[in-house]
């Protein structure tokens, strides 16, 4: 019923039978209805541990919900990390150390996204364009040799990486968290360019080519400039994936490299849970995200629909 | 001088329950503590306003301390640096130090306290923050891969086994020995704790065993004790001593009410933490299984054939099973430290064994509302104790067995044998542990919110709580119950034998699932974790476990 | 792998490929050797060095990756220099593919070999070599089948999932105000890292006595709102917490493939006076069926790798009811540092779902060509 509506403008439109009109109306009503619960169920919980960050233990035990009204804010939580106003400038050691992992997940998750979109595009884009042989291997299993990194659980690779790692003195890098967050998204970001560049007309760079242009050439001129769309959909969502990781951090890093989401997961010890700097922790973590979707969300949908449908 | 004090209060804590029963009998106490303090102290030496003014740092009843509390403490008990330290001698130096991330605890502490340090000597400090429940993992990953990333770590004594046993701590010089003054541990902590093959490698901070933390509001509830006789119990309405009588407490307890909120006895962690949730059944059975004429309780020193499955302990996993509808309701998934500190300390349940830092948070701890309510003894004791040689349950002549869980035997600092090839490096790395180990900082940390409680004789001198703005009679009736555990001649203390924390580890799986009632019994889910240890031991080797846990136990 | 030869294609046809120099092809092999000579080189000394038999060496085996990276670089470049056209396109999916064949091949191997030791961490022997025992061990161990079965309800848990993210795709497709409003809040679950979630979700928001969700279960006349107890219970609220962050990625790419529909065949429907609910069954749904499948497959390859929510929240309790392959496993690998018994479990795992997913493609293919579709 919904997709039948989405070709017209209902309001535009002149309806002249009563009973129809109420319809609408009664549709309209369940669709915003559903709408609203929707956007309730998804940001209560940002709600939830934004405001927490704010309370003291009385408020978090009597789960207090509306800051003024039932509960005074308080920086407490955000004391816990160096960052409410009386002791922003001061030296905080609690502070240095947020910042640091913040910064190593900045660089980390950034790098990898990054290094990610280059491999994976290059060989998105020859997958599409070329047939390859290399050996008894076609396009179509290159691509299955591709996607079925996918399905590793992590779990398989865990202690062999960490012998690996140790060997390659590469344990506890930003390096070596970069290069195994690569490998864990390229399978997609290889998955959504190559519809990408599929969505691409072939005409354009036989034009290119024929005005003289080397493949390279006019896969640099013509045709990148073309899935930037597609490439950013395709970077946040390895952003997302790298931000988030835990499992691999943890094992992998233990100072240098240590990541935001592994100093949320030992928040916890023998004194139970200090809910505020929790809370005040978790939103630091996943504000930065929040706000790159806010900003960048009109190229998700818009990256991926330039390929879905082939 | 101090141990004079400490000496009259082990003396006076025997009547202690019934000299704070009566207002004159607290007036007395005081009087008789604050004249031994006139002559005994002396004040006005800089120690003594040392250690007033640190303990003023941020006052009792002022929140939970923050960072600059920590280094404003840090820098205070700088001394001991100063002393062996030229200013900016380890210029250059990098450290790394691995310890527990607790929030406001452990290393966030240890941070603080050190960034004087830092400023002064010139050294400077890399963390490695671990959850608890990752610790064990973590360390034994860097033992097993030979990544051993750190240079000092913060280590619970059952870990000697897999770390000193292997070679990887360096041992302590002298002129560190002397600053920490070792003398002032209380008894248990001395050698062997701490010491492997007769070298020592530790610094305490801090001493661990469980007590028993409850509610004086429970037991001095009219209703309840009028409830209690009216439905025939034997006795009077108070505090129990054995596990007997808890069971019995909890089932009376269960569907009444108090102040109008659910009642709830004695509260058992169902959950596992990473090994250090198989202490809170251990806490249940010491006193059933650890018989005073045998040292052993775990395993059979001379096979490692554990008795996790023999009568005691089977009776102890009963007791949970028997009382677990009278939990509050979402235990199952409740972890320990949620009983600890949401349920216990804000009020839910009535009874528990824990660590010592329940005592020093309920009065300065943020989350705590029980700190005018809350009452210590020694573990609970039984009526009967099972002779594990003999295969039955005694009556000793004594009355009810005794048996305090000197659970985890506290955390130290250990510096790693990494950094004895660079001897300046050793030296900034045990100048840094000794630090943290000091007797001045040390008694802040058992005086406040720091994940660490009283271990030295030196702490048990109630002037100078009282003076930070402790109330007497709590802290009297805390201190007492810690003292009583350590010095229980019938302690049980758990084996240093490696990979302790992967036998608890998979005995709480295993208990997870009996509580969950995948098993048909508690004597089936126990043969399974028997089952499951032998495993382990066959795993890591039967005859150096043998050797090892007879080391241990002094035989 | 040297055997880089694109054959011909769409863009082959347009330029021919000029012919190889010989004196460029001879320089190319010189290239390739020459840096294979570095990467066994460097291989070698290291090995030795390793074993002691030689002293001279570097401290660590980084140097070996450096030479890899050369051997890298000296192969594409020998592919230009032989093939001139074809080798540079051959550059295009080269980087990739030694990428992925460096970071997963020794993994792989290592760990297929010590899921076949004895290897507890602790040991002071080091790991043995115990054949067949952990497989034996494993055909007896019921909660690890019992994790098993557990991905397969999160796994079927995922049809629900897509049935919610497509209505929640169609709502958002359709003619609705401040529709760039809720584009942004539907996709920000996804945003949250599964940690954050499990702490303040499953812990704070489903806590028994202040958590607003029980409160909110309480205020609908559930008395004792607890979420995590009951084995079913345990599991659906594990499903809900990992279903609220992923339904966003399969919403928005649902979305993506409604924009994509053509407007004239809808059109096309509505003057034939077809129903919304015949347009829905017989054109939107049909049209949009490859990118429903792909993702479903999607999801259900995030899906086996549970973990994170239910480590931080239940640790697979109450007795193993929530326990996902991966939460099992990191208990087995992590708390009791069962290195081999867990990887060989990981190896297993590894297989079943290789095998599940190829099977479930296959028939998917099958029952899409029954629907007048082409597989993607």
């Amino acid at each position: 019923m919904i997709v039948a509506e989405e070709t017209e403008v209902d309001y535009v439109e002149p309806v002249q039978n009563p009973a129809e009109r109420l319809r609408r109306i009664l549709v309209r009503m369940l669709i915003y209805g559903i709408l609203i619960l929707w956007a309730v169920i998804c940001l209560f919980p940002i709600y939830w541990t934004v405001t927490t960050s704010f309370k003291i233990a009385p408020d978090v035990m009597r789960s207090h919900l509306v800051p003024f009204y039932d509960f005074m804010p308080q920086w407490l939580g955000w004391r816990s990390l160096g960052l409410s106003p009386e002791t922003i400038f001061e030296t905080s050691t609690v502070r240095e150390e947020f910042l640091r992992r913040f910064w190593n997940s900045v660089l980390t998750s950034v790098s990898a996204s990054f290094l990610a979109i280059v491999i994976g595009s290059l060989a998105a884009y020859g997958l599409t364009r070329f047939s390859y042989k290399f050996g008894p291997m076609r396009n179509k299993d290159i691509s299955f040799f591709f996607l079925s990194q996918l399905i590793l659980p992590p779990v398989v690779l865990a202690l062999p990486f960490l012998v690996l790692y140790k060997e390659l003195a590469l344990l506890d890098t930003s390096i070596g968290l970069i290069l195994l967050y690569t490998l864990m998204v390229l399978p997609i970001v290889i998955w959504i360019m190559r519809d990408q560049f599929r969505a691409i007309p072939v005409e354009l760079e036989e034009a290119a080519l024929v005005d003289g242009l080397s493949i390279w050439g006019a896969f640099l001129r013509i045709v990148l400039p073309i899935s930037v769309p597609g490439m950013v959909a395709a970077f946040i969502l390895a952003l997302i994936l790298c931000w988030n990781e835990y499992f691999f951090a943890a094992l992998l890093t233990s100072t240098d490299a240590k990541t935001l989401p592994v100093m949320v997961a030992s928040q916890t010890g023998s004194q139970g849970i200090n809910w505020w700097a929790m809370a005040a922790l978790s939103t630091a973590a996943i504000g930065p995200l929040v706000i790159v979707g806010i900003l960048l969300e009109r190229y998700i949908i818009a990256g991926m629909a330039t390929g879905a449908v082939k | 001088m101090k141990s004079h004090v400490y000496q009259r209060l082990l003396a006076m804590q025997a009547s202690r329950r019934n000299v704070l029963k009566g207002a004159v009998g607290a007036g007395a106490l005081a009087l008789g503590s604050a004249s031994g303090l006139a002559t005994l102290v002396p004040r006005a030496s800089a120690q003594g306003s040392l250690r007033a003014e640190m303990l003023k740092i941020p006052g009792v009843g002022a929140g939970s301390p923050t960072d600059a509390d920590w280094q404003k403490v840090g820098e205070l008990c700088l001394g001991g640096t100063k002393a062996t330290v030229q200013e900016g001698e380890f210029a250059g130096v990098q450290l790394t130090f691995m310890g527990l991330n607790n929030q406001n605890l452990h290393n966030f502490l240890f941070r603080g306290f050190l960034k004087p340090w830092e400023a002064y000597t010139g050294a400077r400090i890399n963390w490695i923050d671990l959850a608890q429940a990752d610790y064990n993992a973590r360390l034994q990953q860097s033992i097993a891969t030979g990544t051993v990333d750190f240079d000092i770590l913060q280590m619970g004594a059952p870990f000697e086994g897999d770390v000193c046993g292997k070679g990887l701590a360096s041992v302590m010089p002298d002129w560190v020995r002397d600053l920490i003054e070792m003398d002032d541990y209380v008894g248990y902590l001395k050698e062997p704790v701490g010491t492997w093959d007769g070298k020592t490698y530790r610094i305490s901070i801090d001493g661990d065993c469980h007590n028993f933390n409850y509610r004086t509001d429970y037991f001095e509830n009219e209703d309840f004790a009028k409830a209690w006789k009216d439905e025939g119990h034997a006795g009077d309405w108070a505090v129990p001593t054995t596990w007997q009588q808890v069971q019995e407490v909890t089932k009376f307890l269960k569907g009444k009410t108090i102040d109008g909120f659910p009642a709830n006895g004695y509260l058992d962690p169902l959950k596992g933490w990473g090994g250090f949730g198989f202490y809170f059944l251990a806490s249940r059975a010491t006193a059933y299984a650890k018989h005073p004429d045998d040292s052993a309780w775990l395993f059979d020193p001379d096979t490692m054939k554990p008795r996790v499955n023999n009568e005691a302990w089977v009776r102890a996993i009963q007791d949970v099973l028997d009382v677990m509808d009278a939990q509050p309701p979402d235990q199952i998934n409740a972890d320990p430290g949620t009983t600890g500190f949401q349920q216990f300390l804000a009020g839910t349940g009535s009874m528990l064994s824990w660590w010592g830092d329940i005592g020093s948070s309920a009065k300065t701890s943020d989350s705590s509302i029980v700190g005018d309510v809350i009452g210590f003894s020694t573990l609970p004791g039984s009526d009967d104790v099972w002779n594990h040689k003999a295969g039955k349950w005694e009556t000793l002549s004594s009355g009810p067995n005794f048996a305090p869980n000197m659970a985890y035997i506290g955390w130290g600092v250990y510096v790693m044998a990494r950094v004895d090839s660079d001897s300046k490096k050793q030296k900034a790395a045990w100048s840094a542990a000794a630090h943290l180990g000091g007797k001045d900082i040390s008694l802040w940390c058992a005086a406040y919110p720091s994940g660490f409680q009283p271990y030295r004789n030196s702490h048990f001198n109630i002037p100078e709580w009282v003076e930070a703005g402790y109330d007497e009679a709590f802290i009297d009736d805390y201190l007492s119950s810690e003292a009583d555990s350590y010095n229980h001649p019938n302690a049980a203390i758990e084996p240093r034998i490696p990979g302790i924390f992967q036998y608890y580890s998979v005995a709480e799986d295993e208990l997870a699932k009996t509580y969950a009632g995948q098993y048909a019994s508690a004597q089936e889910g126990a043969d399974k974790i028997a089952e499951a240890w032998e495993r382990i031991t066959d795993q890591i080797g039967r005859d150096n476990q043998i050797k090892l846990y007879k080391a241990s136990l002094g035989i | 792998m040297q055997d880089v030869s694109p054959s011909h294609s769409e863009l082959d046809d347009i330029v021919a490929a000029e012919p190889a120099l010989e004196n460029r092809g001879r320089w190319g092999v010189l290239v390739l050797a020459g840096g294979t000579f570095v990467l066994v080189s460097t291989f070698a000394i290291q090995l030795l060095h390793a074993n002691g038999s030689i002293a001279f060496g570097f401290d660590t085996w980084r140097p070996v990756v450096y030479a890899y990276l050369v051997w890298a670089v000296s192969l594409g470049a020998s592919q230009v220099l032989r093939r001139g056209q074809a080798g540079s396109r051959a550059l295009f999916v080269l980087p990739a593919v030694l990428f992925i064949a460096a970071m997963v091949i020794f993994p792989l191997t290592f760990g297929l070999y010590i899921s076949f030791t004895d290897w507890n961490l602790s040991s002071f022997e080091g790991r043995k070599f115990n054949g067949l025992d952990n497989l034996r061990q494993m055909m007896s161990d019921v909660f690890y089948w019992n994790a098993l079965l557990n991905m397969l309800w999160y796994s079927l848990a995922v049809l629900v999932e897509y049935a919610i993210a497509f209505g929640l795709a169609l709502l958002l497709h359709a003619e609705i105000r401040a529709r760039k409003f809720f584009r942004v809040v539907f996709l920000l679950p996804l945003m949250l890292s599964p940690v954050a979630v499990s702490w303040m979700v499953g812990k704070s928001m489903m806590e028994i006595r202040f958590g607003p969700l029980a409160n909110l279960a309480r205020w609908l006349g559930w008395e004792t709102p607890i979420f995590f107890s009951d084995p079913w219970l345990a599991k659906a609220s594990i499903m809900v917490m990992d279903a609220w962050t992923f339904i966003p990625l399969m919403m928005i790419m649902l979305l993506a493939g409604l924009q994509t529909l053509p407007k004239e065949v809808m059109e096309a429907a509505k003057v034939d006076g077809a129903t919304a609910w015949q347009t829905f069954w017989k054109i939107v749904f049909p049209l949009t069926l490859p990118v429903s499948i792909t993702a479903i497959m999607i999801r259900i390859i995030f899906k086996l790798k549970l973990a994170d929510i239910i480590i931080n929240v239940t640790s697979g309790g109450p007795g193993g009811a929530t326990d996902s392959v991966t939460s099992f496993i990191f208990r087995e690998y992590r708390d009791r540092s069962n290195v081999g018994y867990g990887t060989l479990l990981a190896m297993v795992y590894l297989v079943i779902i290789v095998v599940a997913l190829t099977t479930l493609l296959n028939l998917l293919g099958r029952w899409m060509r029954g629907y007048g579709q082409e597989e993607s």
